[in-house]
């Protein structure tokens, strides 16, 4: 089924302004297997080899939108980089690109501050901690990790360490 | 009515089909084989000869017959794999231009695709000869592990067998689509396709008319031939323990063991057991002819190799695992590649898997087959299908430190393209090097190196204030592409990622011409400075504006071997000035000041070194000369706090100092900004 000519150069057109989810036409909530299907459905109609026929001058067109239709599936289809590119979205509505990369790289950079902290002076006093506990001395990881939570009372992984050491004494 | 064919360029064996009218139909060879030896044998007369007639050649005429010359496509020559096959191989492996490989036969030296070529004509004359007219197109199939290097490689073969490559398709992609061409199917399989040379294993979803890799893991060099070298080493070490004679020492003899090794491996396929009698394999030092007998049981067999097919299920939880599943969630197993049929391989599969594979495809040609139904489609013959692949290596960047930064990752759909920024890192700084590899590590020496792209002529500004979009593109060919644009000047360079061991666009003209009938026989060589010179050229030309045209490129052009020389020159020249004032003002102590400029792009020095070798070639010398001002640094390297918008200065990472020998000189380049708002275009 080849993509009539007018859809590809409208398509084209609009690209920058669409953002991932307007790219392969779907819901913001859509889940995993709905957002695999519309990349089937748009590589149907998208894939540079699906257009041989094509005028030499809509293949660059032909070509980008292939190219984002992957870009957009490649961040999607990824609940990690999906997270951080939905903050993205909400955060600034008129980037709706984002590079896989970073992506990627801001998803471990979240993951890790959820572990470590996201506040230098958590982050040093859960370091001390980890390292009272590889040294084995509780009573002093005890004491940072209560120092580590008065910077960052939210912190999940703290309290939960904090909780397993006050356990075992 | 011209046809496109479908052709499967094995390691071992290859294999050409054809769609048409709703069938898929493997061509025979004259002989009526369905597949063709990947063999070429030169004879001393000036004939050659591909296929199974060439192979039994390799007995009489072992240094004249080539053969798996797909293990060396795309290989520098300093490579582990190409070290590994001159162990092997019986014919001469010797070292070209740019670190390439060349094949020496008698007093001749072929590039490897020009080894490949002379199999795809003879696949394209098989399909001639069942069809009884002209074929010009066709699909070509490679391992889905295959670099970039290694997939121009079997473009280049392609075009020098004369014929027009409409896509280069992953060889389990292929196997499914043949699998599951027209059955309407809605499943998710794997394809184990363990080859003469290569294994792959790709993880598929297909719904209907819909092919999606999901994931693609690999291993470049393994494969049946390594089998045959297991019982080829265990034959030898009972021989020598037997009569004190060494059979690997002996051309003639080792060939006769490679067949008799190959025998017993299919041998096995049928019976328990194989027997293995040479008759007169080698004289002793007495001249008395000794013969090699040897009972090759299934369970011997099967201690030989079970590491190596216990190898591909490590390969397997990778691309399991790559696609977020378990061996449960699979509807199926595809069988691909001759050492499949063992029986040791097959039960190994259903276990690992959990099922029984499936074998409906003789899977010594599913490949060519699925090959043939996309060429089909291609040229709208059939109905059309839709391959969704993926990229099978990281594309990655240099940058500070002999590290290599992701840009694309592995598994990553193609057709894609993503944009970096870049800023240059010293004042006045006039060109950038960007190096670009292929592979799963964090260290740059420990990836392929795919090749280097240069940028320059850019606003001269101090340091951080030009910026450089460098965009990496993937085709559906799985071949990379890397463009450089400033924005603010338009000054734009692109290039496709120039390969130094690989052919350059003239000498591949050159083959083309060689092989046609009428064409002289004999290229001049190109000389090494001047197939560099030349690649500068294209990269001028590919940046298209005549402004850009550099005396480099004029000079170049008209490729006289002093111009060059003096090209050269000019070329060093154009950095000279911002070199002497750098090296005047930092005489870069390796524990420097926190602000010390860095220096120069560790991944430079690395591959360099690598690169380098002893009186090495004068293309080296430009290349230094190139890297003189260049380094690449990202900002992660740069900064070891948070990343910010702007490399802190505090925490460059630095060369060491037998690099500032080996250079002289110092030099910086770019670095990446970190902030994200940053790599938007």
């Amino acid at each position: 089924m080849a993509t009539a000519t007018a859809e590809i150069r409208a398509l084209a057109a609009i690209l920058d302004e669409l953002d991932y989810y307007r790219v392969l036409e779907v819901d913001v909530r859509a889940p995993v297997s709905e957002i695999r299907a519309a990349y089937h459905r748009a590589g149907r109609r998208f894939h540079p080899d699906g257009h041989r026929d094509l005028a030499p001058d809509l293949r660059p067109d032909l070509t980008r939108i292939a190219k984002r239709v992957t870009e957009a599936y490649s961040v999607l289809r990824d609940p990690r980089r999906r997270r951080v590119y939905d903050q993205q979205l909400t955060a600034n509505a008129e980037r709706v690109r984002m590079p896989l990369a970073d992506a990627s790289a801001e998803a471990d950079r979240q993951s890790r501050e959820r572990r470590e902290g996201r506040t230098p002076n958590g982050r040093r006093y859960f370091m001390l901690a980890q390292a009272d506990l590889a040294r084995g001395d509780r009573v002093a990881a005890e004491r940072n990790l209560r120092t580590a939570l008065t910077f960052e009372p939210d912190n999940a992984n703290f309290k939960e360490l904090l909780a397993g050491l006050r356990g075992k004494r | 009515m011209a046809s496109a064919i479908g052709i499967d360029l094995g390691t071992s064996n290859s294999c050409v089909a054809i769609a048409r009218r709703g069938r898929v139909e493997v061509l025979a060879n004259r002989w009526d084989e369905p597949i063709t030896a990947s063999v070429v044998h030169f004879a001393a007369g000036g004939e050659v000869a591909v296929g199974n007639q060439a192979k039994t050649q390799a007995i009489h005429d072992p240094d004249r017959t080539v053969t798996a010359a797909k293990r060396l496509m795309g290989r520098y020559f300093f490579s582990e794999e190409v070290k590994k096959a001159k162990a092997i191989c019986s014919y001469k492996i010797v070292e070209g231009p740019n670190h390439s490989v060349r094949v020496k036969v008698g007093d001749q030296a072929y590039a490897v695709p020009e080894i490949s070529a002379l199999v795809l004509r003879e696949m394209k004359e098989v399909a001639e000869q069942r069809l009884g007219h002209p074929v010009t197109q066709a699909v070509i199939t490679v391992p889905a592990y295959f670099n970039d290097n290694q997939r121009q490689a079997t473009r280049d073969a392609g075009r020098i067998a004369g014929l027009e490559v409409l896509r280069l398709l992953n060889e389990p992609t292929a196997a499914a689509l043949a699998y599951g061409f027209g059955k309407g199917l809605t499943q998710r399989v794997a394809v184990y396709d363990l080859g003469g040379g290569t294994f792959d294993i790709s993880i598929l979803e297909i719904g209907s008319d819909v092919f999606e890799v999901l994931s693609t893991c690999g291993d470049t060099y393994l494969g049946g031939e390594d089998f045959d070298d297991r019982v080829i080493d265990l034959l030898a070490e009972r021989f020598q323990a037997q009569h004190k004679v060494n059979l690997r020492k002996d051309r003639f003899a080792l060939e006769r063991l490679k067949a008799a090794a190959e025998t017993a491996k299919k041998a096995l396929s049928m019976d328990e057991a194989a027997t293995i009698r040479i008759e007169n394999v080698v004289q002793d030092a007495a001249g008395t002819p000794l013969h090699l007998e040897h009972t090759l049981s299934r369970s011997e067999f099967a201690a030989l190799v079970g590491d190596l097919v216990q190898r591909t299920f490590k390969v397997c939880d990778e691309a399991l695992q790559q696609a977020n599943l378990t061996v449960r969630d699979l509807d199926g197993v595809i069988l691909v590649g001759g050492p499949t049929r063992l029986p040791l391989v097959h039960d190994a599969v259903a276990q690992y898997f959990q099922r029984e594979p499936k074998t409906d495809v003789d899977p010594d040609q599913v490949v060519a087959m699925g090959a043939a139904i996309h060429a089909a489609a291609l040229v709208g013959e059939e109905q059309e299908t839709h391959l969704l692949d993926v990229t099978p290596l990281s594309l990655r960047i240099g940058v500070a430190g002999g590290l290599a930064e992701t840009i694309i990752e592995r598994n990553t759909p193609v057709p894609i393209e993503q944009t970096s920024v870049f800023t240059t890192f010293k004042d006045f700084q006039q060109s950038v090097r960007i190096r670009v590899y292929q592979g799963e590590s964090r260290r740059a020496d420990e990836n392929e190196l795919l090749g280097e792209f240069e940028f320059s002529g850019f606003k001269n500004a101090r340091r951080g204030e030009v910026r450089i979009e460098v965009t990496f593109e993937i085709d559906t060919d799985g071949i990379v592409n890397v463009t450089a644009r400033e924005p603010e000047t338009g000054q734009a360079a692109s290039t496709r990622i120039h390969l130094s061991s690989g052919l350059s666009e003239d000498e591949i003209k050159s083959l083309i011409d060689r092989h046609q009938p009428s064409a002289p026989p004999v290229v001049p060589p190109l000389s090494a400075a001047a197939a560099l010179v030349e690649s500068v050229v294209e990269r001028a030309e590919a940046s298209a504006p005549p402004t850009a045209t550099n005396e480099v490129a004029d000079a170049a052009s008209a490729g006289d071997a002093s111009e060059e020389e003096a090209a050269l020159q000019a070329m060093a020249a154009a950095e000279a000035e911002f070199d002497a004032a750098d090296f005047e003002r930092d005489p870069a102590p390796l524990d420097g000041p926190a602000d010390a400029e860095f220096d120069l792009d560790l991944t430079t020095d690395v591959s360099g070194g690598s690169l380098d070798t002893p009186g090495g070639a004068g293309e080296i010398e430009l290349d230094e000369a190139d890297l003189d001002s260049l380094a690449a640094l990202s900002a992660d390297e740069v900064a070891g706090g948070p990343v910010g918008d702007e490399p802190a200065e505090g925490t460059t990472m630095r060369r060491s100092r037998s690099d500032d020998e080996m250079f002289g000189a110092p030099g910086s380049d770019l670095s990446i900004f970190g902030d994200a708002e940053d790599d938007e275009i």
